[in-house]
């Protein structure tokens, strides 16, 4: 059962540019999917909608079938989704165990270990740490906030080969083993080789890439496009 | 984490942030709690001044609402008299704290040998006031002459007469000595003795002869007398009208004169349009509106440096604030709702000025003596208060609440998405 549902939803910058134009999709828990396209479609625009740090021009964006602009856009961000940003995006007079706390009441040691880190590192500055290092914490944090689905934008965009590799495992990992609903905007083909549903943005439109053997995706019918609940009115 | 561990860690490790704000505050604060001791030490001043100069006025007939008639001795005023009557009541309104009341007469003054005192050859005679509290009279009051020698006279005296000291020593008189005066002998009016009970001077540059006269009568000032009503009344039998000429009611608290007279013109038995006011707080004006000048300098530097520290404030909070965009971004995309991140914001200063306001507290007491000099303020009058502290904390406090709300506006008028790719 999708866990997000994002129905003909519209958004323009300025009401002059429109980026995404009657977009739908569902989402499930347990699965890792990816959103590809050329810079400047949109991608971080819908990842931003279905996060809740902006709201749309038109339709809705539904979590576990309540509208979230109804529930409220911060309480959907404190209790139903967790970002990971291609900055990182962490607080820096904070340590990396504090970042981790912002979201938690749990220890932060565990998962952090989990994740790669020292103790001692866990008590460092987050600044002194390398990018591979920030980018786990930030995953940490999102995964401390036991929110259902993860939101990475560009999770490896700025990291090496070895370090993006071992990042979009442990995304997967968080989808498949801790049931998380992980979406991704990437440009990595590495990344979304990985993913279970791929979806390319273009012209304001949302496509769903059908996987083929040597994990390489190619355009669905439209049909199978559409979202579940118009299809269950159909 | 909560708001307030996140807040405490942010002023303990930003330490450089907090010490440049802290410094302002303790500089700002200190800087506002001594101006306020010296406006405090301004205003005793200024109080201390009204109670120790005190201010007079004088209710006299209106001779041009009067009618006026003729006779041998020439023309003279039929306006009503001041009654002894309207003397009590007008001293019994609140704020007058003493009250002289005379009619005016030219007697000649004789020595016990019978010489003719006189400043002149030609044996002129004196302006005299025939007075209750000569010390009321508004040419004490107004400080234009002096007491030097003896005592006043009072309504218990009943024969004292006070002449000036040029007087005195011209006709080698001395306190004790006795006086005889007349007004008019051609016409048998009654020769009255008095005792000399004072002395008087006129506290003025003896050499400006502009200062050495009544320019009302032209009469000499060294040729004023004051004496005992009861001898006024001996002296003017002949010519009495069973009235009073003047009355000088005194005022403590000179701040107050004008409230008095209004309260005095509201006695509703006395007909006003037949009676003049005259205010005679000259000496009170003129160190009052020194005093009064300086108040709203000390005023105007309070208000400056209170308005110019808030801009101040202002500006750095904000600048503080925007350089916390990302923060900010980050803070509400984990779920933090505005209200806490503005809260934490808060939070973070108010900190700052629990520790900056006590020092400030007490290095004011060291610095505003030192600042009190300026304005003319002995050091040790001017005292940084509890009062003052708890003022300028409490003030001080919604100011900083203030200027963090209007610092954050701008950022937190956007959404999270906006402030996140404003910082891409």
């Amino acid at each position: 059962m999708s866990i997000m549902e994002i129905k003909q939803v519209g958004y323009s910058y300025d009401n002059k540019k429109k980026v995404l134009k009657g977009v739908n999709a569902e989402m499930e828990q347990g699965k890792l999917y990816a959103i590809l396209g050329p810079s400047g479609c949109g991608k971080t625009t819908l990842l931003s909608l279905i996060g809740g740090l902006d709201s749309p021009g038109s339709g809705q964006i539904y979590f576990d079938g309540q509208d979230i602009a109804k529930t409220g856009l911060s309480d959907h961000r404190k209790n139903h989704v967790a970002f990971i940003f291609q900055a990182y995006n962490l607080i820096d007079y904070l340590t990396p165990a504090e970042n981790v706390s912002l979201t938690s009441k749990l220890p932060p040691l565990p998962i952090l270990e989990r994740l790669g880190l020292t103790k001692e590192e866990a008590k460092r500055n987050v600044l002194k740490l390398s990018g591979g290092q920030q980018q786990r914490v930030a995953i940490a944090r999102a995964l401390a906030s036991e929110a259902p689905v993860i939101l990475a934008d560009e999770p490896t965009g700025n990291l090496d080969e070895d370090t993006a590799q071992d990042i979009t495992e442990i995304l997967k990992e968080s989808a498949h083993k801790i049931n998380k609903c992980v979406v991704v905007v990437t440009h990595s083909n590495e990344l979304a080789k990985q993913a279970d549903v791929v979806f390319r943005l273009k012209k304001g439109e949302l496509q769903v890439l059908e996987r083929v053997q040597d994990g390489a995706a190619q355009p669905q019918s439209r049909r199978n496009n559409t979202p579940r609940s118009e299809r269950r009115a159909k | 984490m909560n708001l307030g561990i996140r807040a405490v860690l942010h002023t303990a490790r930003k330490w450089k942030k907090t010490l440049l704000v802290f410094c302002l505050l303790l500089a700002i604060t200190t800087l506002v709690l001594s101006g306020l001791a010296i406006a405090d030490a301004q205003e005793e001043q200024a109080e201390e001044v009204r109670g120790t100069t005190g201010a007079s006025f004088t209710v006299e007939r209106n001779l041009s609402t009067g009618g006026w008639a003729n006779d041998s001795d020439g023309t003279y005023s039929t306006q009503e008299l001041i009654t002894k009557d309207m003397i009590q009541k007008i001293a019994s309104v609140e704020g007058i704290t003493g009250y002289d009341a005379s009619n005016g007469g030219v007697p000649t003054l004789y020595d016990e040998e019978g010489n003719n005192l006189s400043l002149s050859p030609d044996g002129f005679a004196y302006y005299a006031y025939g007075a209750y509290n000569s010390e009321f009279n508004s040419l004490f009051v107004s400080g234009r002459f002096e007491l030097v020698e003896g005592s006043h006279i009072t309504e218990d005296v009943t024969d004292g007469v006070i002449l000036s000291r040029e007087s005195v020593e011209k006709n080698g008189l001395k306190i004790g000595d006795k006086i005889t005066g007349i007004i008019n002998p051609e016409y048998n009016d009654p020769e009255v003795e008095m005792e000399l009970i004072g002395v008087f001077d006129i506290v003025a540059d003896k050499d400006d002869t502009i200062n050495m006269y009544d320019a009302s009568t032209y009469w000499d000032y060294n040729q004023y007398a004051f004496c005992s009503n009861s001898v006024m009344e001996a002296l003017a039998v002949n010519y009495s009208d069973d009235g009073i000429e003047r009355g000088f009611f005194y005022v403590e608290d000179a701040a107050q004169l004008d409230n008095v007279i209004k309260n005095v013109q509201h006695i509703d038995s006395i007909n006003w349009d037949n009676f003049i006011i005259t205010a005679n707080d000259e000496v009170y004006q003129n160190i009052s509106s020194a005093l009064s000048d300086t108040g709203t300098l000390i005023t105007t530097l309070i208000v400056v440096i209170t308005a110019v520290s808030m801009v101040l404030i202002i500006l750095i909070l904000s600048m503080s604030i925007r350089s916390r965009k990302r923060e900010t971004g980050i803070l509400l995309a984990v779920g933090i709702a505005k209200p806490a991140v503005i809260l934490q914001y808060v939070l973070e200063t108010l900190l700052i000025a629990v520790v900056a306001f006590p020092l400030a507290y007490l290095s004011s007491k060291q610095v505003a003596g030192a600042l009190g000099t300026l304005f003319g303020k002995a050091a040790e009058n001017v005292i940084v208060t509890p009062e003052h502290f708890m003022l300028v904390a409490i003030v001080g406090g919604i100011l900083l609440v203030a200027a963090v709300l209007v610092s954050s506006i701008s950022t937190l008028r956007l959404k999270p998405k906006q402030i996140l790719s404003q910082m891409e």
